[in-house]
């Protein structure tokens, strides 16, 4: 809700309005007891942000230029001049229009205030007592201009003619959309005048004293637009005669109120309406209220900011926290699904524990168990299972004589089993000597390790000592018998046999020896090792 | 702004002023409050994420570890009953040693050496088990090679207990007298008896 005065020289008019349109309204005598009156009234209202529009006779209008200068320097320029020009009055203002054409260029300026104070400062007391928040007090005579462009009336020269409440009439002249002049004239009608013939008598005299301030060449022509209800129109518009330099345009202030928005329209010609009408479709800035005098406004501004600001943070706040209690809720719904999961997975687990097979210790105990059985104890051989298949190829050669066999399970296929040399009762005519003189032994003699490595016994290794029966003196038969019998076992599947010790050795690097009586046996028995690998493929 | 920051302003605002702040105060304790709450709440999910995924690695286990045992479970039942988990009995070595060699008619002379921890071919180890093992070895001898082998063969394949034989030297004695009973072939063998030792938190 907002509250608008509009102060004449006779009548304070109240205006209310709420959501953009006036809703009540309300006048006050400015004389006798009008001021009472309306102190109660307002005191029903006070906390309501008001405006005041001034539409006085004591309201002057000065033009004037002053060098163009930053704005610090004009301000100062400004203050300085106002003070100078309306010294009496606190109620003053300056109104740049823009700048000169030619020459320095100069800001053009008018200058206005309420010459007498006193006819504003009775009602501001009320105001001020009753610490209503002020928001603005507007010159009527220089906002007008606003109804010009709203109503697309552009003219070069315009003089808007309105009617204020308290029987008045205001011309205020705007030369390309800027004030420049502006005179309240009491409608005092003499005998026999007419509202017509005053409209047409004051304006003709506002254009001479215009033309006489060269406002105008020989080929302007001023557009009078007077804003009028059709209840006075009858009566002005046959006063109103156009000539060359002046025209006029009657405003039918219904038309002009449909037009603007304004519902409903006015019921008189009186201008205050619309004025406030337009205020509220555009904003002006303040012409006469000091800062002291709006600091009820602008703590009321304040407080709602910050009340605004509050609720803002508050709203905020709250929408935040809700988000973040969204976000609980659906992570609480996601916990939700994740236990249920969870316990599933858990019975499950419990089920699958169970029923596992148990004998008293770890399954992982049982694990490693089983790998050791399964990796080194199943299919372990024996010593059997290696003697069968070579017996088998031993009967196949009955003419060689087994003496004794070192079988040795390891994973080194080169090592080679610890056995002692058997001494021969038959030593045959001729034999290898090593270089000591002794027959070369099967193998050098070595210290058996106390704790091997238990491997996964992929290789039995045996030496097998024997003798082969042969005609004296034939040695190559008995070295041919050898070799066929370690082909044979070499024929076993996964065996393979070398002969590691001939019946007679022949290495050029040894020494032989040959000793024959004269009588020899009919037969010998050379001596013969082998050295016999099976290697186990299938061993786990 | 003068009127709003002057002595009279704070005065004129001051219920504003409080509810400015009690509006700062309320909305920060709001938003650190349900920042704080859904923050917990995202740490609590995150760990039932995390549990979730434990849970489910610990099924995986226990679904392989039931597969890989219900395969072995017939093999363990069997080192069980060979007493594969129950200790070195010695007695019960010495018992067999002489049965088997009274049975097979050899003489015997044997050596059980103290237990120790079987040294693995590439230094393997189980998680679960230490193999324990005592190197045993045996000097017979018999009439006949035919006794001797069934004797290292009874005590290789014995169905109670473990006792692999990894060396053997057997030779002929050669005797003056071919006529009188006398030892004619005889044996050095070692074997391990090998025993498991579940180790201690392995359950």
């Amino acid at each position: 809700m907002r509250h608008f005065l509009y102060l004449t020289n006779t009548r304070l008019v109240s205006l209310i309005a709420r959501r953009g349109r006036i809703v009540s309204r309300r006048e006050f005598a400015v004389a006798g007891a009008g001021a009472n009156a309306f102190e109660r009234y307002l005191a029903g209202m006070a906390e309501v942000p008001l405006r005041i529009f001034t539409d006085l006779a004591e309201e002057d209008f000065r033009l004037d230029t002053i060098p163009h200068v930053g704005a610090r320097d004009r301000e100062a320029l400004l203050t300085r001049k106002l003070s100078q020009i309306f010294r009496n009055t606190p109620f003053r203002h300056a109104l740049l229009q823009g700048r000169e054409a030619e020459g320095r260029r100069d800001d053009r300026v008018m200058y206005t205030a309420v010459t007498n104070p006193e006819v504003l400062r009775v009602w501001l007391e009320i105001v001020e007592r009753l610490k209503v928040p002020l928001e603005g007090i507007h010159s009527a005579a220089v906002f007008s201009g606003v109804m010009l462009d709203e109503l697309d009336l552009l003219f070069p020269h315009t003089l808007l003619v309105t009617f204020t409440p308290g029987d008045a009439m205001r011309q205020t002249f705007f030369r390309d959309r800027e004030i420049k002049f502006s005179r309240l004239t009491p409608i005092d009608l003499e005998e026999g005048q007419t509202l017509g013939t005053m409209i047409a008598e004051e304006t003709t005299r506002t254009w001479q004293y215009l033309d006489s301030l060269r406002h105008f060449s020989q080929e302007d022509r001023l557009e009078v637009c007077v804003l009028v209800h059709k209840n006075d129109r009858a009566a002005i518009e046959s006063a109103l005669r156009d000539f060359a330099q002046l025209q006029y345009r009657l405003l039918d202030i219904e038309q002009v109120a449909q037009k603007l928005g304004l519902k409903p329209p006015p019921l008189d010609s009186t201008a205050e309406e619309v004025m406030v009408h337009l205020f509220l479709m555009r904003k002006a800035e303040n012409h006469f209220a000091s800062s002291e005098m709006r600091r009820h406004a602008t703590q009321r501004s304040a407080r709602l900011a910050a009340t605004q600001l509050a609720a803002a943070i508050v709203v905020a706040s709250l929408a935040w926290g809700g988000w973040n209690v969204s976000r609980v809720f659906q992570l609480t719904q996601a916990d939700q699904r994740l236990t249920q999961q969870l316990s599933a997975l858990n019975r499950e687990y419990e089920d699958i524990t169970k029923a596992l097979p148990s004998f008293g210790v770890g399954g992982s105990t049982m694990r490693d168990a089983v790998t050791f059985y399964n990796g080194s104890i199943r299919g372990f051989p024996t010593v059997a299972s290696f003697l069968v298949p070579l017996s088998t190829v031993l009967r196949s050669h009955p003419e060689v004589r087994l003496a004794q066999l070192s079988w040795q399970v390891t994973d080194d296929a080169k090592a080679a089993p610890r056995m002692t040399v058997t001494p021969s009762r038959e030593t045959p005519p001729v034999k290898s000597m090593s270089k000591g003189g002794e027959a070369a032994p099967a193998q050098p003699p070595g210290a058996e390790d106390a704790s091997p490595a238990f491997g996964a016994a992929r290789y039995e290794v045996a030496l097998m000592e024997a003798t082969v029966r042969v005609a004296n003196n034939d040695f190559r038969g008995a070295m041919a018998e050898v070799e066929r019998l370690a082909a044979d076992i070499g024929r076993i599947d996964g065996f393979r046999a070398d002969v590691l010790e001939s019946p007679l050795d022949v290495s050029p690097g040894l020494a032989l020896q040959g000793r024959h009586a004269e009588r020899e046996a009919a037969s010998m028995q050379p001596r013969f090792v082998l050295r016999i690998v099976r290697e186990r493929r299938a061993a786990a | 702004m003068n009127h709003v920051f002057s002595a009279e302003g704070f005065r004129t605002m001051r219920v504003s002023w409080a509810l400015l702040i009690l509006a700062l105060v309320a909305g920060a304790a709001i938003i650190g409050a349900s920042h704080w709450y859904a923050q917990q709440e995202k740490r609590d999910s995150a760990d039932s994420g995390r549990r979730l995924q434990e849970a489910r690695a610990r099924l995986d286990n226990a679904r392989r570890e039931r597969d890989s045992l219900q395969e072995s479970a017939d093999v363990f039942r069997t080192l069980v009953d060979r007493g594969l988990l129950q200790g070195e009995r010695r007695l019960e070595l010495v018992e067999l040693v002489n049965t088997l060699r009274a049975r097979h008619q050899i003489a015997l002379d044997y050596e059980i050496a103290p237990q120790r921890a079987l040294a693995l071919a590439g230094g393997r180890v189980f998680a679960s088990v230490d193999v324990l093992a005592s190197r045993v070895k045996l000097k017979a001898r018999a009439l006949h090679e035919g006794d001797l082998l069934a004797f290292v063969d009874a005590l290789a394949t014995n169905p109670q207990g473990f006792y692999p034989i990894d060396r053997c030297a057997m030779r002929r004695i050669e005797v003056a007298a071919a006529e009188t009973l006398q030892p004619r072939v005889e044996a050095d063998c070692t074997l391990e008896s090998i025993t498991l030792k579940e180790k201690r938190g392995a359950r």
